[in-house]
């Protein structure tokens, strides 16, 4: 015999059925909608509890519990803005930390190669003349994305309009713009390889590279995730 | 009252039902539903993702617990939450006083023939 407020099978394959409705409108993986799915799973029993305690027969509580819950679609729009917002977030705050980081190592790469000894601008070579400013430019890009994205998901959006839209493209804007700095990162890293390989110091170099792949990698699937996510909101 | 005429006061009215204690999705219905002696009825089902907005924006926070052996998320208000709801509660005040002095009838002024 169930007890009080869980629904019979028939009842409770209604509810999975409505579970599954929303679920599957939700951007991500079955398993990053665990929690949504336990929380709504757990407000259905407690709805279907208050109707049959209101004299309603178990089955006809559930889908009534069901009928409270509302358009499935509404409660999936509402948890996607809520899922896009968490994306752009973690992607603009992985970014914007792991700038600087990446930065440091190409730095440590160039001082211990002694490609400026006299930190001077001359002393780099034409290459790396034209392609630092690049770097600055898309680093710059990034930072504004990575800034607005966690200005329009966090704490801030207590005073300001909802932006739901804004914050996946900012943080979309962050991830390319860090794509785009590491790509030319390794392309002067190429390019002083084919060139003036011996003044290479090994290591840093390799260090540096291999960050800057990682980073591209993570910022890329993140912006494309974010630009994906926000064709699905209102 | 439809989830279109609550747009704008909803977390307002959210931290509201909070303030009294901590309480899970249902129970946060519920309490809506008994305060608004009916008025307010919004599906259930929107009520969720609301609280994960207010919980993101440092308004709320959120613990799983278990009662009756059915997990449970439940919602309290942070310090950041009350002082919302005080902001929102004069806001209110404020708006709705100035509403109804522009709704009040005025007297018709009589022309002089």
């Amino acid at each position: 015999m169930n007890r009080p407020g869980t629904p019979a099978s028939g009842a409770q394959l209604a509810v999975e059925r409505y579970l599954a409705e929303v679920t599957a409108r939700l951007p991500g993986s079955p398993r990053s909608h665990r929690d949504i799915v336990a929380e709504l799973r757990s407000g259905i029993l407690d709805a279907t509890d208050a109707h049959c305690s209101a004299g309603l027969p178990p089955a006809e509580a559930v889908q009534a519990a069901i009928d409270e819950f509302g358009d499935p679609i509404k409660v999936a729009d509402g948890f996607t803005a809520e899922i896009a917002a968490g994306l752009a977030r973690r992607a603009a705050v992985v970014v914007l930390v792991t700038g600087p980081l990446v930065g440091v190592l190409w730095i440590v790469t160039a001082v211990a190669s002694h490609i400026a000894p006299h930190f001077q601008w001359s002393d780099l070579s034409p290459g790396l003349q034209v392609g630092v400013p690049l770097v600055a430019v898309a680093a710059g890009v990034t930072a504004c994305g990575a800034l607005f994205g966690i200005a329009a998901t966090g704490r801030l959006t207590r005073w300001l309009p909802a932006m739901p839209r804004r914050a996946p493209a900012a943080a979309a804007v962050a991830g390319f713009g860090a794509v785009g700095a590491d790509a030319l990162g390794l392309a002067l890293l190429g390019v002083q390889l084919a060139t003036a390989a011996g003044t290479l110091s090994p290591w840093p170099a390799a260090a540096a590279a291999a960050a800057s792949v990682a980073r591209l990698m993570f910022a890329r699937r993140a912006a494309l995730r974010c630009l994906a996510i926000r064709t699905g909101l209102t | 009252m439809r989830a279109e005429t609550l747009k704008g006061h909803l977390n307002g009215i959210l931290l509201a039902v909070l303030e009294p204690e901590p309480r899970h999705g249902y129970a946060i219905m519920e309490a809506l539903r008994d305060r608004s002696a009916g008025q307010v009825d919004l599906p259930t089902g929107t009520i969720y993702p609301a609280m994960h907005r207010l919980e993101r924006t440092g308004l709320v926070r959120a613990s799983w617990s278990t009662v009756g052996g059915r997990r449970r998320r439940v919602y309290d208000l942070t310090a950041a939450g009350r002082r919302a709801l005080d902001t929102e509660r004069s806001t209110w005040r404020d708006f709705s006083a100035t509403v109804t002095a522009l709704l009040q009838p005025v007297p018709l002024a009589i022309s002089p023939q």
